[in-house]
């Protein structure tokens, strides 16, 4: 497990460490292990729905544990330590400091993280990742209902951790050299996710306690029965995991503006624009939480409030988009991996918007909700673009990393499976919505038009995907290990500087 | 420079273009929502992982709906237990039955035929299994003579051959199968016995002891290719009783389940 060529070290010594890049480090070792956990739960559901009936996962309470622990795994174990990851390791290269403003605390941050992935997956809870009540206080079995609740409860208080962290280091500590104005979009958006997460997580963390109280009967707050109320938990739950989906989306955003210029071989086309865009989205995106619960019986005035604010944080997207567009325009673009995989990920981002207006216009939501289009849509952007991108970034940061070159050819195989892959499932789910198949059952009726056609499709572009990310995790292993010792000063052959750290500032 | 007028242009697009599909969307729903004043109150009762009606007049049904054509039905939704979705996916009816709230969602049936009734918020176990059917019935004597010649039409399709269970049961009482009282809860005793033997030709009565609807359904699950295939008493409701006649059962081992709630199993032995 020593990984840095130049300077090789004893595994305990990176566990041990405080310093940003050994945090940095370990949080994307263990992301990538958690997708990998994830993806097998993946494989595991869609072999179930290959056919109808129960052939694989035998009971369908097993199927609803499968489909929770694996949304949450790939949320709060994959997306989200990710980027923190990745933000460790760079941020503090990015504002010239020596490490993060508190290493210790953000050593705290990340060990919090096992723990809260054994309470999850030691209680495998059956809940859904959005553990609705009464479902979740009434129905759904201890103690694994509140070893999830708890697992949560950890897992948010490290990305709270994290964030303040991020954002004393990016304002406090950033160079005195170094105007805001000028520093990386990718520490822009790190600084806008941060903020969102401080404004959002503690409403979630203020409900998981509600939930468990109300589980122990000692309160209701979401208990009919009780005189409480299960849409206020919605309300809750969305105030904070409507800005969340924008917390998994912005790191890729940064991400794919430290990739797209560099293999397009020209400056990016607007920096200001960029910025405006994190801000507007990380301000707009608190105002839409409710589109979620469209079809709770809201009322027409709230609903209209809801769509209006979910189409007004559209603009901010597409401006990424079109900068990303004007930027490759007229480029020699360079194709390798980590650029197939960003343009990949902008295709499909694309796609998922589009997707996500359909969804906002009030009367089709309710084609849509609940249905398999909505898998299909939430996927198009967690697995498409946010995940699409991440591996790109992976490649992009290898020779970084390990000193080391990663084999090309075999990323480039990964790139087409996984995009293959990602749109046989996701395109197809979005059709099978329409065929009005309902979202998190486990056996379906074959006989009606479509559906078992489909769903076959669908599995077989899972496994393809799923074979992929097996290609990638050999191609790392192997590479780290034994591969090609990297030309430091520019090894994608670009022509221009790679991450410089004696300049210590990375440059587009 | 020339630069940010690009973007601009394009901003401006992309807002003129949400723009458009917001106030659309606001109009169709505006209209689509509004309930017509003379439409007909359908209650629909959504729990653990059956569907119940009641009609205006007061007829109830249980895993069934009948409606008329052409008639605005206005469904009001309740759940007894936790958040399910009243959802008729032909028709595009979708709404959620969260209990402590009555939700109102309103349609009227242009097609006569048999449509899917399904829930789509998950509830647990029987979420897969929570469907119910609709019944769309010919509006006039005329409609009802072109209706027939619609293939949707017929009535009782398939191997769905015993479903007056509710019915009281004729003449004296044959070898008791008894739904325990609290069976719905899963890892509860539910079939007493669990075993049932009896002689072909025998008659059986199956008394639901419990508060909930159950049904005694041949095959080992409702995904089971065989289910109902050689007897199925269809809902029983809460206290009602049911026969199986065994006369055409050939001799053998059948597993039983209860379709409302398929962790409820049984095993009949026919000699
Ligand atoms: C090719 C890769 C993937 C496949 C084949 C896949 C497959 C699935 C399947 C079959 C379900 C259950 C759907 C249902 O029954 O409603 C599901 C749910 C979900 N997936 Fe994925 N998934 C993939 C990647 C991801 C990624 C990368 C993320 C997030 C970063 C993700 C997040 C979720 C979430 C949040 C749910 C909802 C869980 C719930 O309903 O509680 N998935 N996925
Ligand atoms: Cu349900």
């Amino acid at each position: 497990m020593v990984l840095e060529v130049k300077q090789p070290r004893p595994m305990w010594e990176i566990l041990f460490s405080t310093h940003h890049t050994d945090i940095g480090l370990l949080y994307m070792i263990s992301s990538i292990t958690a997708l990998m956990l994830g993806g097998g739960l993946a494989l595991a559901l869609r072999a179930e729905l290959f056919l109808p009936g129960l052939q694989i996962i035998q009971d369908p309470t097993s199927f609803n544990r499968f489909f929770t622990v694996h949304g949450t795994t790939m949320l709060f174990l994959w997306a989200i330590p990710f980027a923190a990851g990745v933000g460790n390791y760079l941020i503090p290269i990015m504002v010239r400091y020596k490490d993060m403003a508190w290493p210790k605390l953000n050593a705290v941050a990340f060990w919090m993280i096992p723990v809260g992935a054994a309470l999850v997956w030691l209680g495998f809870s059956d809940t859904g990742w959005t553990a609705y009540p009464p479902y979740s206080i009434i129905r759904a079995p201890g103690p694994a209902a509140e070893m999830w609740i708890f697992g949560l409860k950890i897992l948010g208080i490290s990305s709270i951790l994290g964030s303040i962290n991020f954002i004393v280091t990016i304002l406090k500590c950033r160079h005195p050299d170094l105007s805001i104005m000028k520093m990386s979009l990718f520490s822009w958006s790190i600084l806008s996710i941060s903020f969102m997460t401080i404004v959002a997580v503690p409403t979630f963390a203020a409900s998981l306690i509600m939930l468990y109280t109300d589980r122990l009967g000692i309160s209701g707050f979401f208990n009919p029965a009780m005189g409480g109320d299960p849409i206020a938990y919605q309300h809750l739950f969305w105030f904070t995991f409507h800005p969340e989906v924008y917390i998994f989306l912005l790191p890729a955003v940064g991400m794919l503006y430290e990739m797209i210029p560099k293999f397009s071989r020209k400056p990016l086309f607007s920096y200001q624009s960029g910025v405006a865009a994190f801000v507007l989205l990380a301000l707009i995106g608190f105002a839409s939480w409710a589109h979620h619960m469209f079809a709770t019986g809201m009322s027409f005035t709230e609903k209209t409030v809801f769509m209006v604010g979910t189409l007004a944080a559209v603009p901010a997207s597409s401006m990424h988009v079109f900068n990303w567009i004007a930027t490759m325009w007229g480029g020699r673009i360079k194709f390798a991996a980590p650029m197939l995989f960003g343009v990949g990920g902008i295709m499909l981002f694309f796609a998922s918007g589009a997707g996500g207006v359909v969804n906002t216009a009030l009367p089709l939501d309710f084609i849509t909700h609940d249905s398999y289009w909505v898998v299909g849509h939430f996927h198009l952007i967690l697995m498409g673009t946010v995940s699409l991108t991440f591996t790109g970034f992976i490649y992009y940061l290898f020779p970084l990393i390990t000193g080391r070159m990663y084999n090309e050819r075999a990323a480039q195989v990964h790139f087409v499976l996984a995009f293959v892959g990602v749109i046989f499932v996701f395109m197809t789910q979005h059709l099978l919505g329409l065929h009005g198949m309902p979202r998190r059952i486990a056996d379906y009726d074959g006989t009606i038009p479509g559906w078992l056609i489909m769903n076959q499709i669908a599995s077989i572009g899972a496994w393809i995907a799923g074979l992929s990310y097996v290609i990638m995790l050999v191609n790392l292993i192997k590479s780290a290990g034994s591969g090609k010792e990297a030309e430091m000063r520019d090894p994608f052959k670009i022509g221009e500087e790679y991450y410089d750290y004696t300049r210590r500032e990375p440059h587009h | 420079m020339g630069h940010a007028t690009i973007e601009w242009v394009y901003v401006g697009v992309v807002i003129a273009l949400l723009t458009w599909v917001g106030a659309e969307s606001w109009n169709v729903e505006r209209i689509v929502e509004h309930v017509p004043a003379e439409a007909e109150t359908i209650k629909v009762i959504g729990q653990q992982w059956f569907w119940t009606f009641e009609h205006q007049d007061g007829k109830k049904e249980t895993g069934e709906l009948h409606l008329k054509q052409g008639v605005p039905y206005k469904f009001e939704l309740v759940s007894k237990d936790v958040i399910h979705n009243f959802n008729v996916p032909d028709y595009t009816i979708l709404m959620d039955a969260v209990p402590g709230r009555v939700n109102v969602v309103w349609n009227l049936f242009d097609q006569p035929g048999e449509y899917h009734i399904q829930c789509r918020e998950y509830c647990g176990f029987g979420h897969p299994t929570m469907k119910a059917k609709l019944f769309v019935e010919p509006q006039t004597a005329e409609a009802a003579g072109n209706a027939t010649a619609a293939p949707a039409q017929a009535p009782a399709q398939g191997e769905n051959a015993t479903s007056t269970a509710t019915a009281a049961p004729a003449g004296p009482p044959g070898t008791p199968l008894t739904i325990l009282e609290g069976s719905s809860v899963q890892g509860s005793p539910d079939f007493d016995p669990d075993t049932l033997t009896v002689k072909k030709g025998d008659k059986i009565t199956v008394t639901n002891k419990d508060t909930l609807p159950h049904t005694v359904t041949s095959g080992a699950s409702p995904s089971d290719p065989n289910s109902a295939k050689q007897f199925d008493t269809s809902i029983i409701e809460g206290g009602a009783t049911a026969d199986i006649e065994t006369t055409n059962i050939a001799a053998g081992e059948y597993p039983f389940h209860c379709t409302v709630h398929p962790y409820m199993m049984g095993k009949l032995v026919v000699q």
